[in-house]
């Protein structure tokens, strides 16, 4: 079958695709304006057309991966202009039940205020029925709302259309033909932000201001949020642009939760001495003023140390992942106010994670909201915690000292193991990025570590086995890291491909299988007869095996096998 | 008639198939009311009298979609206890009509519904006023009954639930279980007895976009009016227990527009005698526009239905470019009505 429907970018389930129809090329996420293309489309969906169009009619009937179309309609979609649930069961139904390389369309259901929604929750293709109907009602569209023409005073708005236009005059017709001009305008405006940020990859972002807007959307992002699963197994594991923390919502993002869960679940347990520090504006955090003043005084004592810093909205970051995304990469508003849901976040997580570890003490070097919070875990788990500040500020030269004297003593009394703390940061990425005991794998023995903090590099007998890639904070493998992971983790970020040499950009059409747990940007394993390669994911693994159309991999190295 | 949008046979519709089971008991008994008719072009009182029989075999065997009638059916309904309450009717109001309409939530001339005795006897005490309506489903418009009652009472108009002229949606979108060519033969077997007849069309079945229910309902009454001697545009209301109702809360459904109950009128008058009641007209469950110019067009449309005259429509509002935009560009919303 020859795909249609090509995804050029991805920001979560949000795509910039490019969609070939008749002789033309459309750009989506795209607003179908013209009577000619919807009734283009329409005869589509009766079939032998060049394109496959299906129509959905009903979501919950959509079963398994059967369908395999370019162009998937949602019929209906208005139904759902204020029923959040409805609209959000129905499109990740849909979603979920279709193949990943069609467009979805909803129908006569975008408004300025919503559009940036629908293209996050997945949709691709759009119209300007509703903007048509809201003009004719009478209504002005922005992405903050609606108001009536007739009770506006003169034009709210600077748009070409209304700066020349006094709505005073004219006939209803006339007003309204304006106002489906500007209506026009406010739709087109915002689907093209809606592309500048799904390619900076920061549409979360924007759906988070635009949902304020009304109950309705703010509900319809609190229930996407629900579908963690959905918006996991699309979300990228690192971005180059700052997370930025916002509001309520933004506590239940998928990357934030991954992050939890990966730093509980895969990373190795570690035991002996944990010392808590609050978190800091400037990230990573050790290279702000106040982590900088904190480790110089424990210059000596810090390989015996576990770090870990506490943080709203992550929760719990130990220092070696602080060079990976979110936590390198987010930013909060600090006012020295935490809300309920934030506390409780970060009381969870640190419970969490101190239960996972078996550390025989615990300091935690916090001052003001962070130290109820860790009075609160101290107290539910029932463990001691050393406040060497004593609510002082924990930078002054006696919460210092204090600190100082009392992880010498902890060391005396435990003996902890020194380690190299350059090598917990290998190791640490290693677990997160490649799961549980991928480091084993990749470090059999302690290997040589050079480079400047963070881009370290190892190698094992003069070979060189990872880097890590400062700007992601992700590490980069060799194809001796490679063969290393994949001879004790079998077919784990592995994509097989069919038998070809792989040069610069792998498409999913050649991709055989993939691991499922792939996600864009992994570091992944290609492979296949003769060849083995290592590359960065620009897909999914599962969508890498679904897709026809749609570059999967980047290659970097390739080897014969 | 478009193949895709939301459609009788998906699954919303097989699921809400029982949704017409009765529920409550009924309230006054009969129902009656007083009213203005058309009697040979004249405006004439009219009384409706609705009998509480046992309700429709259909609705209880199967149903049509939009009909909620058996709601005020009395499943324990007896011949004499009829009989009695029409007599209690006829008292009331007096016999001083030119019309007088006798129906049931069924079919008059169905006699599992209404014995045969009280059905004549019914007429029979009709025989002198110039018109009596009755309603029917055209499987009982036979040509013997309608001699047998011919017998009895000479000015019978028949009334028969068409809805539209067109098969696939009468057996699709309204599952009402004849077709066309029943009614047309019902329609034969009413004039052989001189019996004149109506036929009930329904504006907006449910599943067809505005612009089609316009133009089924204009191609039904040019279809119909060679079988009927007048014709009743029903506007479709949103009646309880139906599976209107069910797809209207789902917003898969809204009643007509009463502009274009107002375009069917403009359109085919010229081809038969037309009347209609927009009966809730102006609410949500009942044909509306935009809540402004609704009382004026319903009042409008029940002028015409007295007159014929297309000159009583004279108003206009600014929802007509809203309707107009309705009628071009519903049918891409694939099964959603753009303005509930």
């Amino acid at each position: 079958m020859t795909r249609q429907f090509e995804v050029i970018q991805r920001d979560g389930a949000a795509r910039l695709g490019r969609l070939r129809w008749a002789d033309r090329e459309l750009s989506t996420p795209c607003v179908l304006e013209s009577k000619d293309e919807l009734e283009l489309l329409e005869e589509m969906t009766e079939g032998n057309a060049e394109l496959d169009v299906e129509v959905i009619k009903d979501p919950e009937d959509v079963h398994g991966t059967n369908v395999n179309a370019d162009i998937i309609i949602l019929a209906g979609a208005l139904r759902f202009e204020d029923d959040p649930r409805g609209l959000s069961r129905a499109l990740i139904k849909i979603k979920e039940s279709t193949n990943p390389d069609a467009a979805l369309y909803a129908p006569t259901l975008a408004t300025p205020q919503n559009i940036s929604m629908l293209i996050y929750a997945g949709v691709d293709i759009v119209d300007s029925v509703l903007i048509n109907v809201k003009a004719r009602e009478g209504y002005l569209l922005y992405t903050d709302g609606e108001e009536r023409f007739d009770e506006i005073p003169h034009p709210l708005c600077l748009c070409d259309v209304c700066r020349n236009i006094d709505f005073g005059d004219g006939s209803f017709e006339q007003k309204t033909a304006i106002a489906s001009e500007h209506n026009r305008g406010a739709l087109l405006a915002e689907v093209h932000r809606v592309r500048a940020h799904v390619r900076k990859g920061t549409l979360r972002e924007l759906v988070e201001a635009r949902c304020r807007t009304t109950p309705t959307l703010t509900a319809f992002l609190r229930l996407l949020d629900e579908e963690y699963n959905y918006f996991e197994r699309r979300s990228p594991i690192v971005r180059t642009a700052t997370l930025l923390a916002c509001s309520q919502e933004s506590l239940d993002r998928a990357e934030i939760r991954r992050f939890s869960e990966r730093v509980i679940e895969r990373l190795h347990k570690r035991e002996g001495i944990l010392l808590l520090l609050p978190c800091s504006a400037r990230k990573p955090y050790s290279r702000s003023r106040s982590h900088r003043i904190i480790l110089a005084r424990l210059y000596k004592l810090r390989p015996f140390l576990n770090e870990a810093i506490i943080t709203s909205p992550i929760g719990v970051v130990p220092r070696s992942l602080e060079v990976m995304y979110p936590a390198s990469n987010y930013d909060i508003p600090v006012t020295g106010r935490w809300t309920c849901d934030e506390r409780e976040r970060v009381i969870e997580q640190l419970a969490r994670y101190i239960e996972v570890n078996a550390f025989d003490s615990i300091i935690a070097h916090v001052d003001g909201p962070y130290k109820a919070i860790c009075d609160d875990v101290a107290v539910t788990l029932g463990v001691d915690m050393i406040h060497p500040s004593d609510s002082e500020n924990i930078l002054s030269s006696h919460s210092l000292q204090c600190l100082e004297e009392i992880v010498w003593d902890l060391i005396g009394k435990h003996s902890p193991v020194r380690r190299d703390l350059r090598f917990d940061y290998l190791r640490d990425l290693a677990d997160y990025q490649f799961d549980k005991d991928a480091s084993a794998a990749l470090f059999s023995r302690v290997p040589k570590i050079r480079g400047v903090f963070p881009r370290y590099y190892a190698s094992d007998r003069g070979r060189r086995i990872v880097t890590l890639v400062d700007r992601y904070g992700t590490l980069a493998l060799t194809i001796e890291g490679a063969k290393r992971y994949i001879d004790r983790h079998i077919g784990h970020y592995c994509v097989w491909i069919d038998d070809f040499e792989p040069k610069g950009t792998i498409f999913a059409v050649g991709v055989l299988r993939a691991d499922p747990i792939i996600r864009p940007f992994d570091e992944v394993i290609v492979l296949n007869d003769n060849t083995i390669a290592v590359g960065r994911a620009l897909m999914s693994g599962w969508e890498m095996e679904t897709s026809n159309r749609g570059a999967a991999v980047a290659v970097r190295h390739v080897e014969a096998r | 008639m478009k193949k895709e949008g939301i459609h009788a046979g998906s699954s919303l519709v097989r699921a809400d198939k029982n949704a017409h089971v009765r529920k409550g008991a009924p309230s006054i008994r009969p129902h009656a009311w007083t009213g203005l008719d058309l009697l040979n072009g004249r405006a004439v009182p009219s009384l409706t009298i609705v009998l509480r029989t046992k309700g429709c075999y259909w609705a209880r065997r199967d149903g049509c979609t939009m009909c909620g009638y058996i709601n005020d059916a009395d499943q324990n309904a007896s011949g004499p206890l009829v009989y009695e309450e029409f007599l209690g009717a006829l008292s009331r109001y007096g016999e001083e009509f030119k019309i007088i309409k006798v129906f049931t939530s069924g079919s008059f001339l169905d006699e599992d519904e209404l014995p045969t005795d009280v059905r004549d006897a019914i007429l029979y005490d009709l025989k002198d006023v110039p018109k009596t309506i009755i309603e029917s489903r055209p499987e009982f418009v036979t040509f013997e009954t309608c001699e047998e009652i011919a017998r009895i009472n000479r000015n019978i108009e028949v009334a028969i639930g068409l809805e539209t002229s067109n098969d696939y949606i009468r057996k699709n979108l309204i599952n009402k279980g004849f077709t066309f060519r029943d009614f047309i033969n019902a329609s034969e077997a009413a004039r052989s007895s001189n019996f004149s007849i109506k036929a009930y069309l329904l504006l907006k079945p449910p599943f067809l976009t505005e612009a089609e229910a316009l133009r089924d309902a204009v191609q039904s009454v040019r279809d119909a009016a060679k079988y009927a001697n007048i014709i009743s545009l029903n506007l479709c209301n949103v009646q309880k227990g139906t599976l209107v109702e069910a797809l209207w809360k789902k917003r898969l459904y809204r009643p007509p527009w009463l502009w274009t109950a107002v375009e069917v009128l403009k359109q085919a008058a010229e081809n038969a005698t037309i009347i209609c009641d927009p009966v809730a007209g102006g609410t949500r469950r009942g044909p509306h526009n935009c809540g402004t110019c609704d009382r004026k067009i319903a009042e409008e449309i029940r002028r015409f239905s007295l007159s014929q005259d297309l000159a009583s429509f004279k108003v206009t509002c600014t929802d007509k470019v809203l309707w107009d935009f309705v009628l071009e560009f519903e049918e891409f919303s694939y099964g959603v009505p753009l303005v509930p």
